[in-house]
């Protein structure tokens, strides 16, 4: 009879994940258990903790020292930059989750059809669905593990934690509920296919190396011959699949009608948190598995973020849905950060890269978490005054929170004296060392034309006259009040002073992903 | 030799099977063509020095999964059907030009791939298959496997939450019911019985077979409508029948029969 070694787990490497998914267990142990009245005073103080205790440790983590080595048996990469995207996405998370937190975001009875009778009385009483906060829980951890996994096995079981709530989430907006229903489906039957095209890809690449692990497919770069076909067709289907999650071109249709159908707080949290840790994933693959070939990858990879681009920048011109708009933008945003993955070379160039990355993506995700918190608190009858012609004039009614939406604008643009502009001169400066001259000037053109629509609705806000029945902006809520300052004060204090965030993302790039 | 002999028997089988599965326009078709594939594999599996996996094909998917999906088309309704009207006009085509091309690329591509010979497989199932499975499950993929059951939970709370239905007011007794069957029939005279049962006939005592009522109509009330497709051929029968005896054919309709 032979034995099994037990596997060495490093649970204090590992404590964060496993923090935020003990939490949501416990918050279904709270959905089958508490009464009623008091599940969401319950879980309000679980989820906000378990957050906050995951970031403290990352903190710790930092601090006692960056792990060399692969934790997990080798499944979980617990390194420089794993350590600063999971920083940046419980941060992320935590104020999604004071947005999420507001009452009547969503849906009182998911089952009920919409607009029966069922529904209304499930709204008079007064039900909710609590069932969200270890939803998102579960989606925060899976966030957390994409970005960090070491071999594609894990990567592909940390994109389907990551999805599977959120597509749940997608479907549970208290008004218009069809078009979030739509959307929900829309995002489940799209993201299955993409994922499919990820575990093909997986498949030939374990054909092709012999293993899923990161390094080893990396090694078996220059061992084996004779088997290219199986290696590109493997590494192009992986990159559907991660450039998917990330909404570059080619694959960007689900994302404006994704991001107009959830409910606010689930887009914010969708647009920030899995912005940041498919990109990690995205980096991860493309840096460390197949990084050795990124002179064939890397024109493909050029043609992908010009598309976005300029895909991104042009058609959200032509939006009249505010929510679609801002995803259009996310787009284009997508596109800015691809010029960075370009951008790869020897150490110290992939170093200065990937703080660019890093950073680029601790801004634009916090910038983006604002916007969509002003976006719940301009409401018209029916819900959030989606429509981009009921915002006219919004500048002369409540000068305050559009000031605010126009400053968070600007810092999408790019504006100096926001953090967006020092975002953008990062992954720029470091995609011009990189030798992407050409794809810095279509990024800056991209960035001049998204710079219009941004524009044009701050025109539109304060230089328009306010329609009579126009749309009333709610009191916020603490919660939302405090999303907005934090974002609002993060966006100030990064753009006049960057370099402490800076630094941070230097160092934790500087140790690159270990292999 | 014997494996490649079946690979191209079941290739053939499954790849049949699995455009049966697309094209069929009746879900439970669809479903027994997914039954074909999924056994399909397992053999492959096996074929492949891979026996723990067959049998795990065949006792999960084929047996659990598939047994689920067809008790859940059953729950649904075998008559409900999608919409098949096309929203954007000549998408069918693009799309099937596109998957045309993808597979295509995909088999020139394998074409030209010369593969060496599968080495190591013997030295991993030295200890047997099954526990050096269960080794890498346990020791190297451990996370992977742990972390699923959140895949699991979430996706059962998913279940719940869009599936169930608080209810809002006390379940109706059967004293109720009936109550409100006889108050129904008081103020519009419907049917307070219960419904006739499907007929037995000598030649057929099927379930889609309308019972015959005393005087000797046909009630259409009988049988589920969805499954209801002799009625009609029974009605021109028995019209012709009765029109030879002269009877009138009573149309019966809810309510009246209870005179």
């Amino acid at each position: 009879m032979n034995t099994i070694t037990a596997p060495a787990i490093e649970y204090l490497q590992l404590a964060p994940l496993l923090i935020v998914f003990g939490a949501g267990i416990l918050g279904v142990l709270v959905e089958a258990f508490a009464p009623r009245y008091l599940r969401r005073a319950m879980h309000i103080p679980l989820t906000l903790l378990s957050l906050a205790g995951a970031f403290a440790l990352v903190i710790v983590q930092t601090i006692k020292g960056v792990p060399t080595k692969p934790s997990a048996m080798g499944a979980v990469a617990v390194d420089g930059p794993t350590l600063f995207i999971w920083g940046t996405i419980l941060v992320l998370a935590f104020i999604s989750l004071l947005l999420l937190n507001d009452e009547d975001h969503f849906v009182p009875a998911a089952s009920a059809v919409p607009g029966s009778a069922e529904e209304e009385r499930a709204l008079i009483e007064g039900n909710v669905h609590t069932e969200v906060y270890p939803l998102a829980l579960f989606a925060i951890g899976g966030m957390l593990l994409f970005p960090a996994s070491n071999d594609l096995l894990i990567m592909f079981v940390a994109l389907e934690v990551m999805s599977l709530p959120l597509y749940l989430l997608c479907g549970l907006a208290r008004r218009r509920r069809l078009l979030s229903q739509e959307s929900a489906m829309k995002y489940f039957l799209l993201g299955a296919f993409s994922s499919a095209f990820f575990l093909y890809g997986t498949a030939l690449l374990y054909g092709y190396a012999g293993s899923v692990d990161l390094a080893k497919i990396s090694t078996a770069l220059s061992a084996n011959v004779g088997q290219d076909a199986l290696l590109f067709t493997g590494a192009a289907l992986l990159g559907v699949g991660l450039l998917f999650k990330i909404g570059a071109a080619p694959f960007q249709a689900w994302k404006p009608d994704v991001y107009q159908g959830a409910p606010t707080p689930v887009t914010a949290l969708m647009a920030s948190g899995t912005l940041v840790a498919a990109f990690g994933a995205l980096l991860r693959v493309f840096w460390v598995a197949i990084g050795e070939l990124d002179w064939d990858w890397s024109p493909i990879m050029w043609g992908v973020a010009i598309l976005t681009m300029v895909v991104g920048a042009i058609l959200a011109i032509t939006q009249t849905d505010i929510k679609r708009m801002l995803a259009y933008s996310s787009i284009a945003h997508a596109g800015f950060l691809l010029v960075g993955v370009v951008a790869i070379g020897d150490a110290k160039q992939n170093a200065t890269a990937l703080a660019a990355i890093l950073f680029y993506l601790a801004v634009y995700g916090i910038a983006s978490i604002g916007a969509f918190a002003i976006v719940t608190m301009v409401r018209d009858a029916g819900g959030e005054a989606w429509h981009l012609s009921r915002w006219a004039g919004l500048g002369k009614r409540s000068p305050k929170l559009a000031g605010l939406f126009a400053f968070f604008l600007l810092a999408f643009a790019g504006i100096p004296l926001t953090s967006g502009f020092f975002g953008k001169y990062a992954v720029f400066q470091a995609a011009v060392a990189g030798g992407a001259v050409q794809l810095v000037v279509v990024g800056v053109v991209a960035s001049a034309v998204a710079a219009f629509f941004y524009v044009r609705v701050i025109v539109l806000m304060f230089f328009n006259d306010p329609a009579p029945d126009g749309p009333t902006v709610v009191l916020p809520s603490w919660g939302t009040a405090s999303v907005v300052g934090f974002a609002a004060l993060a966006t100030v204090v990064l753009g006049v002073f960057p370099q402490p965030v800076l630094d941070l993302a230097q160092s934790a790039a500087g140790s690159l992903f270990v292999r | 030799m014997g494996e490649t002999v079946t690979f191209w028997v079941l290739a053939v089988a499954s790849v049949a099977a699995a455009l049966g599965l697309v094209f069929s326009r009746k879900a439970v078709y669809s479903a027994l063509m997914l039954g074909v594939v999924m056994l399909s594999l397992a053999v492959l599996y096996a074929v492949q020095d891979a026996p723990f996996l067959a049998a795990v094909q065949i006792i999960v998917y084929t047996g659990a999964v598939m047994m689920l999906f067809l008790f859940v088309l059953m729950l649904v309704g075998v008559d409900s059907s999608d919409s098949l009207v096309e929203t954007l006009r000549g998408q069918r085509f693009w799309a099937f030009l596109a998957g045309l091309g993808f597979a295509v690329l995909l088999a020139l591509g394998f074409g030209n791939v010369v593969f060496a010979a599968p080495t190591g497989l013997a030295a991993v199932n030295q200890a047997g298959n099954v526990p050096s499975l269960a080794e890498a499950i346990f020791t190297r993929y451990v996370f992977a496997f742990e972390v699923t059951s959140a895949l699991l939970i979430t996706a059962a709370l998913g279940a719940m939450v869009l599936a169930h239905r608080e209810r809002a007011e006390a379940k109706a007794t059967q004293k109720d019911l009936s109550r409100a069957r006889f108050v129904a029939f008081g103020e519009t005279g419907a049917n307070p019985a219960s419904l006739p049962g499907p007929g037995t006939y000598a030649r057929h005592n099927a379930i889609d077979m309308p019972a015959l009522l005393p005087d000797g109509s046909i009630s259409q009330l009988s049988v589920n409508r969805h499954l209801a497709r002799h009625t009609e051929e029974l009605l021109e029968e028995r019209s012709g029948e009765l029109d030879a005896s002269e009877t009138p054919v009573a149309e019966i309709t809810e309510g009246e029969n209870s005179k």
